[in-house]
C-alpha cells in the first residue's frame, strides 16, 4: 500500500531495530513489537503487522533463528534469537548507520557555513 | 538443493506464519481486555494496530518466493479464465491480432531471407561485384554496366586488392539429345568461380585452370536440380556427355542443392575465351565478382579500381575513355531489385499491426472499464499498482501470443505466394519460409504487441480513483468521460494510419492502371511470341542461320489464322542491346565517345506484327537482303535528336560493332517503350535487318493472328519442328503476357498493399463502431434526458453521427499530413502520377469518411430508439 515507505523510515531500519532488540534477549513476535514501540517512546508508529515480513526476511538471510516454545503467559509462541551471522550484520549496519547519522548531523548543524 | 527443500517446506512455513499472527492478535486482545476493554473493542483495536493481516501474510510469504514468476503464473491462470469467460471478445481480439501479426510475419520472412541471412558462400562479407561505370554522356543515368573481356582480364591481373576475380557470362543453351529439346540457363564462368565463392561440388569437381583455355572448355558442372531432373540423381553422371548448342560437354561436377548463382543457373561451363575474344574491350557483357583480400577494405579496393580504370582509359582511350569501375557488396546486389518495394510493404504491415494493436487496446479498455469495480476491490485489498498492470498486460499478451500462433498459419500461405513471385528476381536462391528467425520475430512482436495493447488500458485503470470506482454501480453511468477520451484518441489514430495505407494503396492502383493503359507505341493484342535459339555449331554460316529463320517464318506465315509473322532479337518492354553508333552529320569521335542507342534486329513484317507506326519513308522488305545495300529504320526520337531540322531519309548510320559500310535510313518509325512501360523517356532506337546481319543465332518469333493467340501454339510449334526437330520451343507467350510480366512486380505490390490497406480499413471501421457503440451506451442517460426534454430522433441521430464525424475528420486530417510526408518514400514505385497525387488523396479521404459514417450508423440508430423512461431508470 501507499504509505509503506513512510512506515519504514529508511530501508532496513526496522530490521536493524529487530536485530538490536534480539541481541539483548530472544523474544517472540508480540513481545518484540511491544518492546520496539515502548523503547522508541511510541515515536515510531509501526504497524505491528509489518514486523512479520521483516522477520521472514531475517530468517531467510539466517540472521535470526526461530523456535517454537511456551511463553510466560502460557502461549504457544515462536521465539526469535540472533545468530552469529546476525550479530555481525548488526554491528556492520550500526556502524554504517552511525556514519550516516554523523554525516547528516554535520550538515544539519547550524552556523558552520 | 536449498531451494528445493524450501519449496516443499513452504506449506508448513505458511501454516506457522498464520498461527504466529493469530497468537499475536490473541495476546494483544487479551492484554487489552485485561486493561478494561470489551472483547469486541479489543479485537477491533488489535486489528487496527496490526494492520492488514492478509497483506502481512502475503508480504511475509513473498519473502520466500520468486514473486515475479509466481505472480505471473497466477495472472496467466486468471487471464485464461477471464478470456474463456468472454469468448466473443477473445475471438475478435485474437483474430484482429492474428491478421496484423500474420501480415508482419509474412513480409518479415521475405525481408529476413533477402536482407538478413548471409549469402550461402564462404565469408560472404568479402564478396564484391565490380561493375563498369559507363560515361554519362553516352549512358545518361546509368550507374552500373557489365564488363568487357579485355577489361576484366586487365582488372584481374593488375589489382592487388582482390584474392580472386571471376567473370560470369549469361546465356541459354539448347539442350538436345535428352528427350524434348529444351533451352537451359547456362553460365560461362572463369575457372576459379567455385573456389572464389567457396562452393564445393557435391559430386565431382569444379573447373581446372586448363579447362578455361580455348578448345579445352567442353566440360560442365550441373546444378543439383538439373542432376535430379535429367539424371535422376544417379551417381555415375560424372563423365556423361551432354549436348549444349550441338557441342558435347562432359559433366565433371554437380553443384550443391539450392545453388543456382547467378539467377537460376542450371549449369556452368568454362569461359574458355579465344585470343580474339580476350581482346574485346568495347563490347560489354560479363558480370565480375571478386573476393577482397583479408586486410583490404572496400574503400581501398575502390581506390585501386579507380587507379586501374584511369590507366586503362588513357591506354585504350578509343574503348575505355570515360569508363570507370565501382566496387559493391554482393549482398547489396541481392537487395537492389526487390528492396524498395519490400520496405514499403514492411512499413505497411507495421501500420496494420499498429491499428490491430489499437483495436485490441480499445476492446480491452472497454472490458476493463466494466471491471473497474473488481479492480477497485483488488486495490482496496492491497493489490499494488504493479499487480493490476500485470493483470491487464497478462491478458493482452495472452491474446496476442495466441493470435501470433494463428498468424503463423495465415503467414504460411501468404509466404508461399510471395516466395514464388520474388524468387526469380533474386540473384541466388533464398529460403523464404518460417525458419527460426521468423518464429523468433513472430514471438517477439506478439509479446510486444500484447504489451503495447495492454499499456494504455492498464495505465488508465490504475489512475482511476479508488473511492469513485467503489461508489459507482457497474460503470453504466456517464461519469467516466476520460475512458471515452482515451478511446477517441485511439480511434482518431487508427483512422489516420488507415488513411496513410489507403493512400499508399490508392497510388499503387492508379500506377498500375496508368501503366496498363500507357501508350507503349505498339499493339500487344493478338500476338504470340516464341523464342528461337540456334547453335553456331549446327548453323555455322550466316546463310544457314538466315535460312533457318526464313524457313520457320515461311512455315508459320502459311498457317491458317496467321496475319503476319516476323522476328526480333528482343521484344519490346524487355530491354535489349545498346550499341554505340556513328551518325551522319555528327562529329567523328572514338567509340567511347559515340552516342549509345537501342539497336534491334528485325525481319521484314515486324512493324506490322507489333503495329509500330511508320512515320516517314518505307518499311524494310524481303528485297533488303545480304546483297542489297544495308538499310536501317530509326525511331522518331532518334531522328529528332540527330537531325532535328533535316529529312532523316537517306542519311546514314554506322553501327560500330558491325563490319561493313554505314546503313542508309529508309524509314522513320514511332517510338516504342523498349525498356519497360514505366520508362517514359523515349528510347532512341534503330532497327536493322536480320538478312544483313553477319551472325544471328537468337530471335524472338512474333506472330499476329486473327484468332486468340493461344490457339496457335501447337501449330507454330509443329511448324518450327518441321524445320528442325531438335529446336527447343521455349518462352511461348502472348505479347499481352509479356506486358503483364513487365509490370508483375507493380501488380504484386499493388495487390499486397491493397490487401493490407483493406485490412486496415476493416479494423479501423470496427474500431469506430466499437467506440461509437460504447459512447451510446455511456450517454444513454444523457440521451434519455434530451429525449425527455423534447429532442427528436433526428437530433439524437445527428448528435451521435456528429461525434463520429469529428473523430473521423480529426483522423483524416492527421492522416493526410502524415501521407504527405510518407508517400514520398514510395515515389520510385509510382508511374505517371506524383506521390502526392491530389485525386488519390481526396478520393481516398472520401472513401474513408464514408466508411467511418457507415460504422457510426448502427450505434446512432440505436441511440434514436432509447426510451427516456428506461434510460432514466437506469441507475
Amino acid at each position: 500500500m501507499k504509505n509503506r515507505e513512510q512506515r519504514d523510515l529508511f530501508p532496513g531500519a526496522l530490521e536493524m531495530m529487530i536485530l538490536r532488540t534480539l541481541k539483548r534477549q530472544p523474544l517472540h513476535g508480540y513481545a518484540l513489537a511491544q518492546h520496539i514501540k515502548r523503547t522508541s517512546n511510541d515515536l515510531l508508529q509501526i504497524e505491528e503487522g509489518s514486523l512479520y515480513p521483516a522477520l521472514q526476511r531475517l530468517l531467510k538471510e539466517q540472521l535470526v533463528k526461530a523456535e517454537w516454545g511456551i511463553s510466560s503467559t502460557n502461549r504457544r509462541v515462536r521465539t526469535y534469537k540472533l545468530t552469529a551471522k546476525g550479530a555481525k550484520h548488526l554491528a556492520h549496519e550500526v556502524s554504517r548507520f552511525e556514519k550516516m547519522l554523523d554525516g547528516i548531523t554535520r550538515v544539519l548543524a547550524p552556523g558552520e557555513s | 538443493m536449498m531451494w528445493l527443500k524450501r519449496l516443499f517446506s513452504r506449506r508448513r512455513l505458511y501454516g506457522e506464519l498464520s498461527e504466529e499472527i493469530r497468537e499475536h492478535l490473541e495476546e494483544k486482545i487479551e492484554e487489552l481486555v485485561a486493561g478494561g476493554m470489551s472483547r469486541e473493542e479489543a479485537a477491533y483495536a488489535a486489528r487496527r494496530e496490526f494492520g492488514s493481516v492478509t497483506l502481512t501474510e502475503e508480504d511475509s510469504r513473498t519473502v520466500w518466493r520468486w514473486p515475479r514468476v509466481e505472480n505471473m503464473i497466477e495472472d496467466v491462470r486468471y487471464g485464461l479464465r477471464v478470456l474463456r469467460k468472454s469468448p466473443a471478445f477473445t475471438a475478435v481480439a485474437v483474430l484482429t491480432l492474428a491478421l496484423g501479426i500474420g501480415a508482419n510475419t509474412a513480409i518479415f520472412s521475405v525481408v529476413n531471407a533477402v536482407l538478413f541471412q548471409p549469402l550461402p558462400f564462404r565469408d560472404p562479407g568479402r564478396l564484391m561485384v565490380v561493375w563498369h561505370t559507363p560515361p554519362q554522356k553516352s549512358f545518361p543515368g546509368v550507374t552500373k554496366f557489365v564488363v568487357s573481356p579485355a577489361n576484366y582480364l586487365d582488372w584481374r591481373d593488375q589489382n592487388h586488392v582482390f584474392e580472386q576475380m571471376s567473370a560470369v557470362g549469361f546465356g541459354k543453351f539448347n539442350l538436345t539429345g535428352m528427350g524434348q529439346p529444351e533451352s537451359v540457363e547456362g553460365r560461362a564462368v572463369s575457372a576459379d568461380f567455385f573456389s572464389l565463392l567457396g562452393v564445393q561440388p557435391v559430386l565431382g569437381r569444379g573447373f581446372l585452370e586448363e579447362e578455361d583455355q580455348p578448345g579445352h572448355g567442353n566440360v560442365a558442372v550441373i546444378s543439383h536440380e538439373f542432376w535430379q531432373t535429367h539424371f535422376a540423381g544417379s551417381r555415375d553422371v560424372l563423365g556423361k556427355q551432354i549436348k549444349l548448342d550441338d557441342k558435347s560437354y562432359e559433366v565433371v561436377g554437380v553443384a550443391p542443392a539450392k545453388f543456382d548463382f547467378p539467377y537460376q543457373a542450371k549449369l556452368w561451363v568454362p569461359l574458355a575465351w579465344t585470343e580474339k575474344k580476350k581482346a574485346v574491350r568495347g563490347n560489354h557483357g560479363y558480370i565480375v565478382i571478386a573476393r577482397l583480400k583479408p586486410e583490404i577494405d572496400m574503400r581501398k579496393a575502390q581506390s585501386e579500381m579507380d587507379t586501374i580504370s584511369a590507366r586503362l582509359a588513357q591506354q585504350y582511350s578509343a574503348d575505355d575513355a570515360g569508363w570507370g569501375a565501382v566496387v559493391l557488396r554482393l549482398n547489396q546486389q541481392m537487395f537492389q531489385q526487390v528492396g524498395p518495394a519490400l520496405l514499403v510493404l514492411f512499413g505497411a504491415v507495421g501500420f496494420v499491426l499498429l491499428i490491430a494493436c489499437t483495436n485490441v487496446a480499445n476492446l480491452t479498455l472497454a472490458k476493463a472499464l466494466g471491471r473497474r469495480k473488481e479492480i477497485a476491490v483488488r486495490t482496496a485489498l492491497g493489490a499494488s499498482r504493479g499487480r493490476i498492470v500485470g493483470l491487464v498486460l497478462t491478458e493482452t499478451v495472452l491474446i496476442s501470443v495466441v493470435g501470433g500462433a494463428l498468424a503463423l498459419l495465415l503467414a504460411h500461405f501468404v509466404i508461399e505466394a510471395i516466395a514464388e513471385f520474388i524468387g526469380p528476381q533474386l540473384p541466388i536462391a533464398v529460403q523464404i519460409g518460417l525458419d527460426g528467425w521468423v518464429l523468433g520475430f513472430t514471438l517477439a512482436i506478439s509479446i510486444l504487441t500484447g504489451f503495447i495493447a495492454g499499456l494504455g488500458p492498464s495505465w488508465h485503470l490504475t489512475k482511476a480513483n479508488l473511492n469513485e470506482s467503489l461508489k459507482q454501480g457497474l460503470g453504466k453511468t456517464d461519469a467516466d468521460s476520460s475512458g471515452g477520451r482515451a478511446r477517441s484518441v485511439f480511434v482518431a489514430a487508427e483512422v489516420a494510419v488507415s488513411l496513410v495505407l489507403l493512400i499508399g494503396a490508392g497510388l499503387m492502383i492508379r500506377t498500375l492502371y496508368l501503366l496498363r493503359n500507357a501508350n507503349s507505341g505498339m499493339d500487344a493484342r493478338n500476338v504470340l511470341t516464341v523464342t528461337l535459339g540456334i547453335s553456331s555449331e549446327k548453323y555455322a554460316t550466316v546463310t544457314q542461320q538466315n535460312g533457318f529463320f526464313n524457313h520457320v517464318l515461311e512455315q508459320v506465315r502459311a498457317l491458317p489464322g496467321v496475319e503476319v509473322a516476323s522476328a526480333v532479337d528482343s521484344l519490346p518492354l524487355q530491354g535489349g542491346s545498346t550499341q554505340p553508333v556513328a551518325v551522319e552529320g555528327q562529329p567523328v569521335v572514338p567509340m567511347a565517345d559515340q552516342p549509345e542507342v537501342a539497336v534491334r534486329l528485325i525481319a521484314p513484317g515486324y512493324l506490322r506484327v507489333m503495329r509500330i507506326p511508320l512515320k516517314q519513308g518505307r518499311d524494310i522488305t524481303e528485297a533488303d537482303n545480304a546483297n542489297a545495300r544495308p538499310v536501317i529504320l530509326v525511331s522518331e526520337s532518334f531522328a529528332r535528336r540527330f537531325w532535328p531540322n533535316e529529312n532523316p531519309i537517306g542519311k546514314h548510320v554506322k553501327l560500330t560493332f558491325l563490319p561493313g559500310e554505314a546503313s542508309e535510313v529508309v524509314g522513320v518509325v514511332g517510338d516504342v517503350r523498349l525498356n519497360g512501360l514505366s520508362v517514359t523517356e523515349p528510347v532512341q532506337s534503330v532497327y536493322h535487318v536480320m538478312a544483313q546481319n553477319p551472325e544471328t543465332t537468337f530471335m524472338r518469333l512474333a506472330v499476329r493472328t486473327g484468332l486468340p493467340p493461344a490457339n496457335l501454339i501447337s501449330a507454330v510449334t509443329e511448324a518450327i519442328h518441321r524445320v528442325d526437330a531438335d529446336e527447343p520451343v521455349v518462352d511461348v507467350q502472348t505479347m499481352e503476357a509479356v506486358v503483364d510480366d513487365s509490370i508483375a512486380q507493380n501488380r504484386l505490390n499493388m495487390i499486397l498493399l491493397s490487401a493490407f490497406a483493406g485490412l486496415a480499413l476493416l479494423l479501423a471501421s470496427i474500431g469506430i463502431y466499437g467506440v461509437q457503440a460504447y459512447a451510446v451506451r455511456q450517454r444513454t442517460r444523457e440521451v434519455g434526458i434530451r429525449v425527455a426534454m423534447g429532442a427528436q430522433p433526428a437530433d439524437v441521430f445527428r448528435l451521435i453521427i456528429a461525434q463520429g464525424l469529428r473523430l473521423a475528420t480529426t483522423g483524416i486530417v492527421i492522416g493526410l499530413a502524415a501521407s504527405f510526408g510518407l508517400t514520398r518514400l514510395m515515389a520510385s514505385q509510382l508511374y505517371g502520377l506524383s506521390a502526392t497525387d491530389p485525386w488519390t488523396f481526396i478520393g481516398v479521404s472520401i472513401v474513408l469518411l464514408t466508411v467511418a459514417l457507415a460504422a457510426c450508423f448502427i450505434p446512432a440508430r440505436r441511440a434514436t430508439r432509447i426510451d427516456p423512461l428506461v434510460a432514466l431508470r437506469y441507475e
